[in-house]
């Protein structure tokens, strides 16, 4: 093996040749490992402890009705729900950072989780408020957010400082509207709102966990079409156009891919804290120079379910909404990364 | 090193105006840039140069007019066929964190890729041969971030040579760099063109256009004030229209070329 390629295994067949990275595929099977036992956790634990061989039999359909019943009806899809909701704030997460070439570009600060919010609470307020109702309110809330976001950086190109600045300037005026429609409402309404903005998994089903995957589906098939020309991206866009990339088309894509990426995974778990900007950090620094996509939906994936896992498990008896733990564990990473920016001296 | 099909027809500016939003740096500007030689476009600063060299490389279109590669207007192309004929080094890249420097050179092998094309023999000779052209091969595993300003410059135009065109653009390759590695780029430049590579550069320092160039365009207020070998267009009364700078132009004694010695009038002021 040459030295140009040191780290990556080359497999050619024919005119076919995909590169496979050492550590980017040792980082992904990792966690891919852990992932496969926090799910397997989750299914087994929880109010009603079915242990390992319980929770197979029921898996294969030879359990006891009850522990079918937990299983089937009640783990697996919050469970499913968990996977995909990680996996899609993950993958939006690094679209954001890869788009706006910012450490803190992510969905939260870009007011695509604050629209996604005004929505739930129009929906809250003015409807009955079914979870269908306010998932679909809280989507349409976060993709009008991208869509205004996208037409107010449309002039110039959408450089990664000018979607940072407008994101946040949506994200203030939003956080406004969200106050203002809070105190519109009862104090019953109020409280719903309040729980829905934690985020929280529990008593998903398997309608909502499809939906999440469908949209998860859509929006990994477009990041592995767009992700060479998003990779030849961080390069700065003047390359890029030298090196042969559609920028503003593969931007503008990327845009729409992560809001609707975004919308799915809000609409039907809330806006849980700090995943989308946690995990393309993470998966970052597992892979080095080089980023996995793929690495951060599986990352996202894992935040989400552990988070879960710990509030199942919860403070005594009590179980936490989910969001609270992403939230707490999101926090401290962040100021982790703040402080160990400042000690290597660089905002990268 | 071989670079690939040597041929890129000819590029050229036609009528055009460029400019950023609604502000025209450039109206009806028609600029050839000949085939085979080594282009530098000089001027004063805001003279509309760089503007010039994004508009020929595709990154602004132009409001009106057109630019042209092969005849055919280069917006139209397929993008990706563009960047194997034409190749860009920007005035500021930027190196992903912690890139090394045979990960970055292979970049430029991006418009020759696919999603089940990532690395093919070709891919392997020809960054092996970028590398060896740019004298960079020693430092193929290390970090980008750790190398010199010249070093990390060698290794840029080792990318735009992974990516084999025949026609080459820089954007003031030589401005961030000390006298010494401003001279190893020109040289190496000077090496590219000899092999047959057409190069259009944006450089400032007058004396260095003048020799190591075989094309001149002269730019002044978004305009072409003069264009030719600089032999005949580096005259005193050129670089004062131009530059506004009282000069005597002697022989450079090293190349021959012209060298400009600016009036000492500043001197005399003090």
């Amino acid at each position: 093996m040459s030295t140009l390629t040191s780290g990556s295994t080359i497999l050619r067949v024919g005119a076919a040749s995909i590169r496979l990275r050492h550590r980017t595929i040792a980082a992904i099977l990792g966690a891919l490992a852990v992932l496969v036992a926090i799910s397997l956790w989750s299914a087994a634990t929880g109010s009603t402890a079915l242990g390992l061989d319980r929770t197979w039999a029921a898996l294969i359909d030879q359990g006891t009705k009850g522990d079918e019943f937990i299983l089937w009806d009640l783990r697996l899809p919050r469970l499913s729900t968990g996977l995909a909701v990680g996996a899609c704030m993950g993958l939006s997460g690094a679209l954001f950072q890869n788009l706006t070439r910012n450490p803190l570009g992510s969905p939260d600060i870009l007011g695509l989780t604050q629209g996604a919010t005004s929505g739930a609470l129009v929906a809250i307020i003015l409807t009955d408020a079914t979870l269908q109702l306010t998932a679909g309110f809280a989507a349409f809330g976060a993709l009008a957010t991208g869509l205004v976001i996208w037409a107010l950086t449309r002039g110039g190109d959408p450089s990664g400082y000018r979607l940072v600045l407008v994101g946040i300037g949506v994200a203030a005026i939003l956080a406004g509207v969200n106050g203002y429609l809070l105190t519109r409402t009862t104090i019953v309404d109020a409280f719903r709102a309040v729980y829905w903005l934690t985020g929280d998994l529990s008593g998903r089903s398997w309608e909502q966990a499809t939906v999440v995957a469908i949209v998860l589906a859509a929006g990994a098939a477009v990041v592995m079409v767009l992700s060479r020309g998003l990779d030849a991206l961080r390069l700065g866009e003047a390359s890029a156009t030298g090196l042969g990339v559609h920028v503003t088309r593969t931007r503008v894509i990327a845009l729409i891919a992560a809001s609707v990426l975004i919308a799915g995974a809000v609409a039907v778990a809330g806006p849980l804290a700090f995943v989308a900007l946690a995990a393309p950090h993470i998966a970052a620094r597992l892979t080095g120079s080089t980023r996995s996509f793929t690495l951060s939906a599986i990352i996202g994936a894992l935040i989400v379910t552990g988070a879960d896992m710990i509030a199942v498990a919860g403070l005594g008896d009590r179980q936490l909404p989910t969001g609270v733990v992403t939230g707490v564990v999101g926090g401290v990473y962040l100021i982790w990364l703040l402080i160990a920016q400042r000690k290597k001296g660089v905002m990268s | 090193m071989t670079a690939g099909p040597l041929v890129a027809g000819p590029l050229e500016v036609r009528d055009a105006t460029i400019g950023y939003g609604r502000v025209a740096i450039s109206e009806g500007l028609s600029v050839n840039i000949p085939e085979g030689e080594f282009t530098v476009i000089l001027g004063p600063n805001a003279c509309g140069k760089s503007t010039l060299l994004k508009a020929l490389a595709r990154m602004l279109k132009p409001s009106a007019g057109s630019v042209l590669l092969d005849g055919k207007d280069i917006h139209s192309q397929p993008t990706r066929a563009v960047a194997r004929r034409l190749g860009l080094l920007p005035q500021s890249p930027i190196a992903p964190d912690g890139i090394t420097v045979a990960d970055l050179v292979a970049r430029g092998r991006y418009p020759h890729q696919g999603i089940l094309k990532q690395w093919s023999a070709e891919d392997e000779r020809v960054v092996a041969e970028a590398m060896a052209a740019t004298d960079i091969s020693e430092l193929a595993s290390r970090g980008v971030d750790e190398l010199s300003g010249g070093q990390r410059q060698r290794v840029w135009i080792a990318m735009v040579l992974a990516q084999q065109t025949p026609l080459l653009l820089l954007d003031e390759p030589t401005t961030f760099l000390d006298i010494t590695h401003q001279i190893e780029v020109l040289d190496l430049c000077a090496k590219l063109h000899h092999e047959g590579r057409t190069l259009v550069a944006v450089l400032h320092d007058l004396n260095q256009a003048a020799r190591y160039a075989t094309h001149l365009i002269a730019m002044r207020a978004g305009e072409v004030v003069a264009e030719g070998a600089p032999a005949d267009i580096v005259t005193a009364e050129t670089v004062k229209q131009v530059f506004d700078l009282p000069c005597r132009i002697i022989d450079d004694p090293e190349s021959g070329t012209p060298l400009v010695i600016p009036s000492a009038r500043a001197r005399d002021l003090v």
